[in-house]
């Protein structure tokens, strides 16, 4: 894209460059982007709809059903629906929902589902309000139980206590339920219609221009909503998702997020303690002025420090030290005793390295959210097993705590325009862009195809957002989902194999001009995944091996294949 | 009747199943979750398995955005209960490859295995298919396993009576051969136009059980199935059977409609021909009559008492093309399993296991699991299962006695056996939680507890040594039969039991609802106050379950 002389010109201003001014760099280069371009083209249909949330309480399975029929059929008629299971629903969102339509069963003796428990109790415990829904309620029952459909007359009551107006009147139905409950999705689609026709016709409050970020980075404080292990017990991984939320943060789907990790505050304490420090002495860092006690907390890394610095330590201390080591533990064991001296040899050490992580959300699906996956790191070093400082940090983080982060973006790797088909391959934490992709897609109603590649080690334990694509698939948004778990079955399957078997549709897909991106470990995934697509252009397009690789190139400059691996 | 009323849904899933194959291929290929599609889930159950999720981590998994932790269950079709060395030696190791390593004796004397992953189940069938096993109709709207006393002691004609198991299960088999293309991979037939003139494309109305007993002993609980034959043997040779319909022990929390019966004898038939001619007419008849709108209601204990039983059994003799005749006097006197060692009249040995609520698996007081298959690879033994879900280690010679002796007393199974108090040995739970969707409250996992618990209470009252029958199920659908105990336990809540009395001991009494809601200390406490009374205050050889219907519930009628 860039002429060779402009390409050159760039290569000798960023060699040499930190990682940190890299960074800088980057930011500075993307605030220069947003200033220049025109505006993206507003990708949200011009019919403006209200947001329709269609909420389910299951337990054997006919609710989801038809919750997921229902979120389908809203979507062709052009509604943002959005599905979601009632035990996975966050009750703050409660206040936040426009149109809610919940389909709940009864059990035994009127109680609800074991999944929706919660959130029933919530309804009936909490005194809270919300006056700005407008709800229906779908019950489902079985007529030989006395408390026939209870739980969703209890909903559907309830939720005009609490101020909320029912927009569409309670429907009870029996075990053939599937004739009455269709038509009454009918009716209430119809008046859905109506009552958003009749908004229309006031003026429209068009959605607020985004500000552009200055240039250079800017730093969010985000505060953590949501921290879940996504592995199930007997995964041999830990993988965090969590959702941060900030004022007016500002991305687009593929972007990445920086996140500075803090140093564990104990260990931080016991340097201070054990080298007679208070913590409280000003030094001067990098052009600021902080106290020590942040200096370590905040900006030097003092964890499995390279072995020149644990040497050097070793020569203020009069020790032969090797290897690579903990700042704390090297303390443990001999000192310094000059305080000048180990003051400047703390800011000998490197700076800590922001970790980044590809967003998994959307700001269209999920508003003012950030959400990240998060692999904890662990590896063996010389000592015992480490784990990567910033998936420590993000593992301790809980509910309420706040993170501070910049946006990375990443503009090669964006969605196309929302009628091109999208592969999307990301085993493991490669699955995050996809996420934020077709929730953005969903939300918009982009009319492409999405298919999306995922694999990890066990299908029972290491699925990630298993839920969510199922939702996705239910109602059609996701067209197509391979997945390869390799400790399954006899043989174990490989991830790149996968792509062979589909090879065929696949094939298809790319000719039928199909947007391809790969997310995920560079080595070896990255490059069997690509192997494996260009064996796939090869075989099926009936190519000798080099213009199958040629094929790919020219896939790769129209942007029709756009990796992020790391 | 319910004739006017519509058909439930899962009629017409039969009908359009094309010979039980409806979408199961298609739903093997659904990667995205563990489940079979919906209407596929009351099709895998006549191929012998049950979905089920595991219940307890519904919640959690639910907050890591999983889907639930769906897996199967496959039960095995083993008419009367009886397997090879060979066939025990593979269940052993298919259950631990592919399920959760228990395997669980059933209380229709077949063996179940749990935790089976959907995409598991194809090899876990061929791997049984190996040594000839299958799971055709274990579970579904067809004749299920087909029980049999299990004692071969019991009479010399054991075998002969045995072996109508077989004969009648084969019979009623359904002849679609969806099973063998969809998990044996055998090849397709082309259109499907495969002709049963027995379950035609309806299936019959709701499961159907056939039980067969030898008297005295009622150890296969024979009247609560929903056809019963009972063996009447005159001078060491068998005559005929007397043929009981409409017992069933199902009910519904909440719906009166619905109650547990014990079967109905219709009359006597003799000869092999016209009895199995009677079996398959009562299964047509409950096809034509059985109630397909309310599955609650369906069970041919429903029909009969609709029809009335001179009605049914006309319908039933009118298709036969002849009448059954009188039926004869027989008398059951006990159910219980005879624990230890026994011989036959050909000198062979068998030795009778105690295995608490069915559960084969290697505890770390008694490797079980470990004891059983070293049994199976000498070679020497049959394995047979009781209705009261132990195992009869069988069909042992004379001269290979010492060597399975050995290994009883390598594992410590003797001890075993013969330190567990008779009230444990005549208990019966069914599965419960955490994997059957069913159940409102816990049963195999608590009842050896209760047990332990009740034992201090009997023994304080002199009566340790009483084979009192006590049965806990975690739902009223009657899978461990509690309705035919002489104390039964049934699940209403978490924690919470009806407490049922008055059965009696030979399995021709139901007990009757005495309290309702129970926890475990009111449990506790009504039983100690019963076993006292019942000690002080019994007659002579009056067994449990008759002292409670005389005095709870007889003197009131």
């Amino acid at each position: 894209m860039l002429a060779e002389h402009k390409l050159k010109a760039l290569s000798e201003l960023t060699n040499g460059l930190s990682k940190e001014e890299l960074i800088w760099v980057n930011g500075y280069f993307s605030g220069l982007v947003a200033e220049s371009s025109p505006q993206v083209p507003d990708t949200l249909s011009s019919k403006v709809n209200k947001k329709l949330t269609i909420a389910y309480g299951t337990e054997t399975g006919n609710s989801k059903k038809l919750a997921v029929e229902f979120a389908a059929r809203a979507k062709k008629n052009g509604v943002q629906a959005k599905l979601v299971s009632l035990d996975q629903y966050r009750f703050n969102d409660l206040t936040k929902e426009e149109y809610f339509v919940t389909v709940i069963s009864t059990q035994g003796e009127g109680e609800p589902p074991v999944g929706a428990q919660k959130f029933y109790d919530h309804l009936h415990n909490n005194g809270f309000k919300v006056p700005s829904m407008k709800y229906a309620v779908l019950a489902l029952g079985d007529t030989s139980y006395p408390m026939f459909c209870k739980t969703g007359e209890d909903v559907d009551i309830q939720l005009e206590k609490l101020g909320a107006k029912r927009f569409y009147p309670l429907q009870k139905c029996d075990l053939d339920y599937e004739a009455e409950a269709g038509q009454w999705f009918s009716d209430l689609l119809n008046r859905f219609d109506t009552d958003n026709k009749d908004q229309t016709s006031a003026p429209l409050i068009s959605p607020a221009p985004s500000t552009k970020k200055p240039a250079g980075k800017k730093v969010y404080t985000g505060r953590v909503i949501s921290n879940i292990n996504l592995n199930a017990h007997g995964s041999s991984k830990k993988t965090f998702h969590i959702e941060l939320q900030a004022e007016a943060v500002d991305y687009f789907p593929g972007d990445s997020i920086g996140i500075i990790p803090q140093n564990d505050p104990l260990v931080v304490a016991e340097i201070l303690s054990l080298a007679k420090l208070e913590g409280a002495e000003t030094i001067r860092f990098k052009n600021e002025d902080l106290t020590l006690a942040v200096l370590l907390t905040e900006k030097i890394n003092i964890r499995f420090l390279l072995e020149k610095f644990v040497i050097q330590y070793g020569e203020l201390t009069g020790c032969l030290l090797r290897g690579r080591s903990d700042l704390v533990t090297l303390m443990r064991n001999t000192l310094v005793n000059d305080k000048e001296k180990f003051i400047s040899f703390l800011l000998s050490l490197h700076a800590i390295a922001p970790r980044i992580y590809n967003i998994a959300s959307s700001i269209a699906a999920h508003g003012e959210e950030v959400h990240i996956i998060a692999l904890k790191d662990e590896f063996e070093s010389g000592n015992g097993k480490q784990i990567g400082q910033c998936s420590a940090y993000l593992e301790g983080q809980r509910e309420g705590d706040a993170i501070s982060f910049f946006i990375q973006p990443n503009k090669r790797f964006r969605l196309p325009a929302p009628d091109k088909d999208v592969i999307m391959i990301g085993p493991g934490t490669g699955i995050a862009p996809f996420r934020s992709f077709v929730a953005e897609r969903d939300v918009i109603g982009a009319s492409g195809r999405n298919w999306l590649f995922f694999g990890e080690e066990k299908f029972t334990t290491d699925f990630y957002y298993q839920t969510e694509w199922q939702n996705w698939f239910g109602t059609g948004v996701l067209t197509n989902i391979a997945l390869a778990f390799t400790q399954d079955g006899p043989t174990g399957r490989s991830f790149s194999n996968k792509i062979l078997q589909e090879s065929k549709c696949l094939f298809e897909w790319i000719e039928g001009g199909a947007f391809v991106y790969l997310c995920g470990e560079k080595d070896p995934m990255g490059k069997e995944v690509e192997a494996a697509l260009i064996k796939v252009i090869e075989g099926e397009a009936g190519l000798s091996s080099t213009a199958a690789i040629e094929y790919f190139e020219k896939l790769k400059q129209e942007g029709r294949f756009v990796k992020d691996v790391y | 009747m319910a004739e006017n009323k519509k058909p439930s849904p899962i009629e017409g899933i039969k009908e359009r199943s094309r010979g039980l194959r409806g979408t199961l291929e298609e739903s093997l290929n659904d990667e995205i979750t563990g489940a079979v599609r919906e209407a596929d889930h009351a099709l895998v159950k006549f191929h012998g398995m049950y979905e089920q999720d595991d219940r307890d981590l519904r919640e959690e998994r639910a907050n890591k955005k999983l889907d639930k932790l769906f897996s199967f269950m496959i039960r095995l079709r083993i008419p009367g209960g009886f397997m090879t060395p060979e066939q025990w030696v593979a269940a052993h190791h298919i259950a631990g490859q592919y399920s959760t390593g228990v395997i669980k004796i059933t209380t229709r004397q077949t063996i179940q295995l749990h935790g089976i992953l959907k995409h598991d189940i194809k090899p876990t069938l061929q791997a049984f298919d190996k040594v000839k096993l299958d799971s055709i109709a274990a579970c579904g709207d067809v004749n299920r396993n087909v029980v049999c006393s299990s004692n071969p002691k019991e009479s010399p004609l054991h075998g002969h009576i045995h072996a109508y198991a077989d004969k009648i299960s084969q019979m009623l088999l359904p002849k679609t051969r969806a099973y063998y293309e969809i998990w044996l991979d055998e090849v397709k037939i082309e259109t499907y136009n495969e002709n049963d003139p027995l379950y035609q494309d309806r299936y019959l109305p709701r499961k159907f059980k056939i039980g067969i007993g030898i008297p005295p002993n009622n150890d296969a609980d024979v009247l609560a199935n929903d056809l019963g034959l009972i063996a009447i043997i005159e001078n060491d040779e068998l005559r005929g059977f007397n043929i009981a319909v409409g017992g069933g022990l199902s009910t519904t929390h909440g719906n009166p409609d619905t109650y547990p019966r014990l079967a109905t004898v219709l009359g006597y038939t003799q000869g092999e021909e016209k009895t199995l001619k009677a079996v398959y007419e009562v299964l047509t008849v409950q096809r034509d009559f059985g109630n397909r709108s309310d599955r609650k209601l369906a069970r041919v204990k429903y029909t009969l008492d609709n029809m009335g039983v001179e009605s049914f059994l006309k319908e039933l003799e009118a298709r036969c093309g002849f009448k059954l005749e009188p039926a004869k006097e027989f008398s059951f006197i006990q159910r219980e399993d005879r624990y230890g060692w026994m011989q036959d009249h050909e000198s062979n040995w068998h030795y009778t296991l105690f295995v608490e609520n069915g559960r084969v698996t290697d505890s770390i007081t008694v490797p079980l699991k470990t004891a059983l298959l070293d049994i199976a690879e000498t070679g020497k033994a049959n394995f047979r299962f009781t209705s009261n879900q132990n195992i009869i280690i069988s069909d042992i010679k004379q001269e290979d006695k010492i060597a399975i002796d050995d290994l009883l007393e390598k594992y410590a199974l003797t001890s075993g056996n013969n330190s567990a108090s008779e009230f444990r040995k005549n208990s019966i739970a069914c599965v419960a939680l955490p994997t059957c969707p069913l159940a409102l409250a816990e049963a195999q996992r608590y009842l050896p507890d209760l047990i332990t618990k009740i034992e201090p209470l009997l023994d304080q009252h002199g009566l340790l040594g009483e084979g009192i029958i006590s049965r806990m199920t975690g739902c009223p659908n009657g899978c461990a039969r509690p309705y035919a105990a002489e104390i039964g336990f049934i699940g209403t809540a978490a924690g919470q039991y009806n407490l049922h009395l008055g059965g009696d001991r030979e399995g021709t009494r139901l007990n009757r609802k005495y309290k309702e809601h129970l926890h475990e200390d009111d449990l506790l406490a009504e039983l100690n106050n019963l076993f006292g009374s019942y000690n002080s205050n019994r007659l002579a050889t009056e067994t449990f379950g008759d002292f409670t219907h005389r005095t709870l519930f007889a003197e009131k009628v």
